[in-house]
């Protein structure tokens, strides 16, 4: 067990290494990885439920179909695959999440991917239910998945031409940046009519005279009141 | 006796009209009619695909054989599962192929929760699949303690699992509902929805909300039962045996319902791993797989269940199959009533929490199958990125597998059966 | 009454009379153009409309009556997109029951539809769909927005595929917030409806096309 290597960079500085807490079968998942993948792993890391270990993009397809059919592994079911983007300039991700009956811990593989040119083989000739899936990933990151017969937008429409869930994609701070902004007439100060509370508000004459209160003083047209309270 | 000609054309009256219109015309002097394509009846005629198929599958789906053409189940149809497309390929009534065109419910709730909170985002996944509430937000809620790393307290843990059950439970009801009135029984979705009706009023004495419960925090719940609930949950109690059983006999041994469902969409267990579906669809294929079992969370592992799996793998085995698992989630109740301890039901937590940089994935078994979200911190208060999966989404390539051959008045009724939920699908 | 609006249909131009061969269109002139005996009387220009004195009541109370059928059998047009169409499902069924006001009839078909209760979060995508809906349903009709996801873009107000509210592509008569509403708070917005069409007070001839309802972001090429 001496190839657990620990990530180099700090750079962002993600995953510590803990004790191992599992019993001996976690133990032994983590023999068998090492024995199988010695070449490829470029970083094992486990936690008390998961067992994760890195790889390059190339080498995707043959990991994966090695841990789907190799009888000591038998990770027979693809429960997740997803894509994280750490910036531009960095990298993005696929992660995939594998069970198996034999081993307690979830599975993850991490697959590096370069982010100029994010290209990565396709696992759906393992899994069909991997197709979604990848053109998800496509559809929100931009990932190329080579073999994949049927890479096309599954969220947003086929003619958009942008990634949303890149870390360069920026959500505008609100409405007010939408081509419709303003447009409803109740989101536009200059369209609120206060005159017509003018009535409302005015105080009848009649009755403050009955009340014996002073008369109303009369407003001249053009003349400015100390008490703006209300349009007068 | 006459002899029939068979190379006399009949002459198409359509045509004939056309004809005397051009004889007519060239009569008056007047320059022959030409034929505009694609105007009819006043407006542009916009085919199906509007743009030339991209891919492979696009090529094969769009390409028409002899026969054959393309019908498009839109984005509104009768049918209760939200906004779907499926472009059907059809010769006659019998389907080709299918090929669903998803995203008309696509909210970006993934870059939502990328500038939110931790505990914010417990509220932004409430909608996802949004008659399994309170598991959209269970999922979260556990990853969010591994990487804080705390646990939440005992009665919390099993104030999580009572409404998560609860919520199962109507959730598998509304199902049967659903899949009935799919085929045209409109009675068992009215029972369907008094039965929701009892539950969804039980959880908002609990949580404030009839639907989007808000009630999952980062380190437990949040409120505590009280008196409203425990009598609602009482009298529930002592009713639903009796209420799931008359749902039940309306629709189990009623003749239309199984001459439509049994033999349909048939899954085979190998196909059904390999197409990533999971929960009731996959245990009606005979695979034992459940993740209260195969990975426990929460207290399932205190608590004694079995997993049922039926061998059919068509509609009516994943109609039994939530039946069997509603009566499973009663008996799992039960459990939980009689042991539920007392104590906090939150951890003392601050309210903006920064988890320490970290990965962590949780898994539970949500009423459609595998649902899981893999989260990344990076120290800061909003998670850096925040991913489900969700089980309707992946379930829903497994109508374009099974239908072809079948009628396309099967559809529905099929895909009623792998119960997906268009908010999850689209996220 | 014809009101101005931008017309959104692409249909051709009406035709002009036949021509023969030659000279040139033939028109035929619009003999009513000045006389004011000639032009087709219409009801509506008299005062009355027809009806003098004690006979103005027949229209009046018939005008009652069928405003009143109208509003006690609006059926919905059955487009629920998200949470808000289960509640919207929820009111149409047996504990909260809007079959009592006339509104069991959730029609599938756009053609024979009243209301359209938008029940549910519009997103770009389906914002086309949506409008051609309500394009097809035929005046008079009603737009409920239902949720706060259809009033203002709700709980997704900064999301790149959301419309940040249905009246940005659609005119909307009656807003029940709520996220989603309890059925009795929809059916509050119901019985305001019903008080607009014994008014005959519509939003329907008020359709502005706004243009693709999309926010910004940074990177954006389109």
């Amino acid at each position: 067990m001496g190839h657990l290597r620990r990530s180099g960079t700090a750079a962002h500085a993600l995953g510590r290494r803990r004790a191992l807490t599992t019993p001996v079968a976690a133990g032994a998942l983590v023999r068998l990885l090492t024995e199988r993948f010695a070449a490829d792993l470029r970083d094992l890391w486990t936690d008390a439920d998961t067992v994760e270990f890195t790889i390059d993009a190339e080498r995707a397809l043959d990991v994966m179909r090695s841990l789907r059919d190799d009888p000591d592994l038998d990770f027979f079911m693809l429960a997740d695959a997803a894509a994280v983007d750490y910036g531009p300039g960095v990298r993005f991700e696929v992660v995939y999440h594998l069970f198996s009956w034999k081993h307690p811990a979830w599975l993850r593989v991490r697959a590096h991917v370069d982010r100029a040119d994010p290209r990565i083989p396709t696992v759906t000739e393992l899994w069909e239910g991997a197709m979604f899936h990848e053109r998800e990933m496509y559809d929100m990151m931009g990932i190329i998945f080579e073999g994949n017969r049927d890479l096309r937008r599954i969220y947003m429409s086929p003619d958009y031409r942008s990634f949303p869930q890149r870390k360069d994609f920026v959500l505008p701070d609100d409405a007010a940046d939408s081509p419709a902004a303003g447009v409803n007439p109740l989101e536009r100060p200059e369209t609120w009519d206060l005159s017509r509370f003018r009535d409302a508000l005015t105080v009848s004459v009649a009755g403050s005279e009955l009340r014996g209160d002073a008369p109303a003083e009369a407003v001249e047209d053009g003349a400015t009141l100390a008490d703006k309270s209300r349009p007068r | 006796m006459t002899t029939i000609d068979r190379d006399t054309r009949i002459p198409d009256p359509l045509e004939l009209d056309r004809a005397e219109e051009e004889r007519l015309r060239i009569a008056a002097g007047l320059t022959p009619v030409r034929a505009q394509v694609g105007e009819y009846a006043g407006f542009d005629q916009v085919g199906i695909p509007d743009r030339p198929p991209q891919t492979e599958r696009e090529v094969e789906v769009y390409t028409l054989g002899e026969g054959e053409m393309l019908v498009n189940m839109g984005p509104q149809h009768p049918s209760t599962h939200g906004v779907m497309r499926l472009v059907v390929k059809v010769r006659g009534e019998i389907i080709v192929d299918i090929d669903p065109v998803l995203g008309y419910l696509h909210r970006g709730i993934e870059k939502l929760c990328e500038n939110a909170t931790y505990t914010t985002v417990l509220t932004y996944v409430d909608p996802m699949d949004y008659l399994s509430t309170m598991h959209n937000e269970h999922a979260p809620a556990i990853a969010f303690e591994k990487l804080y790393g705390i646990e939440a307290p005992k009665r919390a843990e099993y104030i999580r699992a009572l409404v998560v059950e609860l919520n199962r439970i109507f959730s598998h009801g509304l199902m049967m509902g659903f899949l009935a009135l799919d085929m045209g029984g409109l009675t068992p979705i009215l029972y369907a929805f008094i039965n929701r009706d009892e539950i969804v009023d039980m959880l908002s004495a609990i949580s404030g909300q009839r639907m989007l419960f808000n009630f999952f925090r980062v380190g437990g719940v949040n409120f505590d039962t009280n008196d409203e609930f425990l009598s609602r949950l009482g009298t529930w109690r002592s009713n639903v045996m009796k209420n799931i059983e008359m749902n039940e006999r309306m629709i189990t041994d009623n003749e239309i319902f199984r001459a439509r469902t049994i033999g349909m969409g048939t899954l085979t267990g190998q196909q059904a791993i390999s197409l990533g579906v999971t929960g009731p669809n996959l245990r009606a294929s005979g695979v034992p797989f459940d993740i209260r079992k195969a990975h426990p969370y929460s207290i399932y592992h205190e608590l004694e269940f079995d997993v049922i799996t039926h061998p059919g793998g068509d509609s009516y085995a994943r109609y039994l199959q939530r039946i069997a698992e509603i009566k499973q989630s009663i008996h799992l109740i039960d459990q939980i009533i009689d042991r539920m301890p007392h104590g906090p039901v939150q951890a003392q937590v601050p309210g903006i929490i920064r988890p320490k940089p970290g990965r962590a994935y949780a898994a539970v078994e949500s009423p459609r199958g595998l649902y899981s979200v893999y989260s990344i911190s990076d120290g800061g208060p909003n998670p850096y990125r925040f991913r489900m999966r969700d089980p309707s989404f992946i379930s829903l390539q497994a109508v374009p597998k099974v239908m072809p051959g079948k009628l396309v008045a099967d559809t529905m009724a099929v895909m009623a059966s792998f119960d997906p939920v268009m908010g999850g699908v689209d996220k | 009454m014809a009101v101005d609006r931008p017309t959104t249909s692409n249909a051709p131009e009406p035709m002009l009379p036949v021509t023969t061969g030659g000279d040139g269109p033939i028109i035929i002139p619009d003999q009513a153009a000045g006389d004011a005996l000639l032009r087709p009387f219409d009801m509506e220009e008299h005062p009355q409309g027809g009806f003098h004195g004690l006979l103005e009541v027949i229209p009046t109370k018939a005008d009652y009556l069928l405003d009143l059928i109208r509003a006690n059998s609006l059926w919905p047009l059955l487009s629920g997109l998200s949470c808000c169409a289960i509640e919207m499902m929820s009111t149409a069924t047996s504990v909260n029951d809007i079959d009592r006001f006339g509104m069991f009839p959730f029609r599938a078909s756009p053609r024979q539809a009243d209301v359209l209760i938008v029940a549910g979060t519009l997103t770009t995508k389906m914002a086309g769909p949506l409008v051609r809906l309500w394009e097809q349903m035929p005046e008079p009709k009603w737009v409920v927005a239902m949720g706060t996801c259809t009033t203002s873009g709700g709980r997704f107000k900064r999301s790149y595929s959301v419309v940040q509210g249905v009246d940005r592509v659609m005119p909307v008569d009656v807003y029940v917030p709520g996220c989603p509403p309890r059925p009795e708070g929809l059916i509050y917005g119901m019985m305001k409806l019903h008080e607009l069409v014994k008014q005959r007070r519509g939003q329907w001839d008020t359709y502005v096309d706004r243009g693709p309802q999309r926010t910004r972001w940074e990177g954006d090429v389109r």
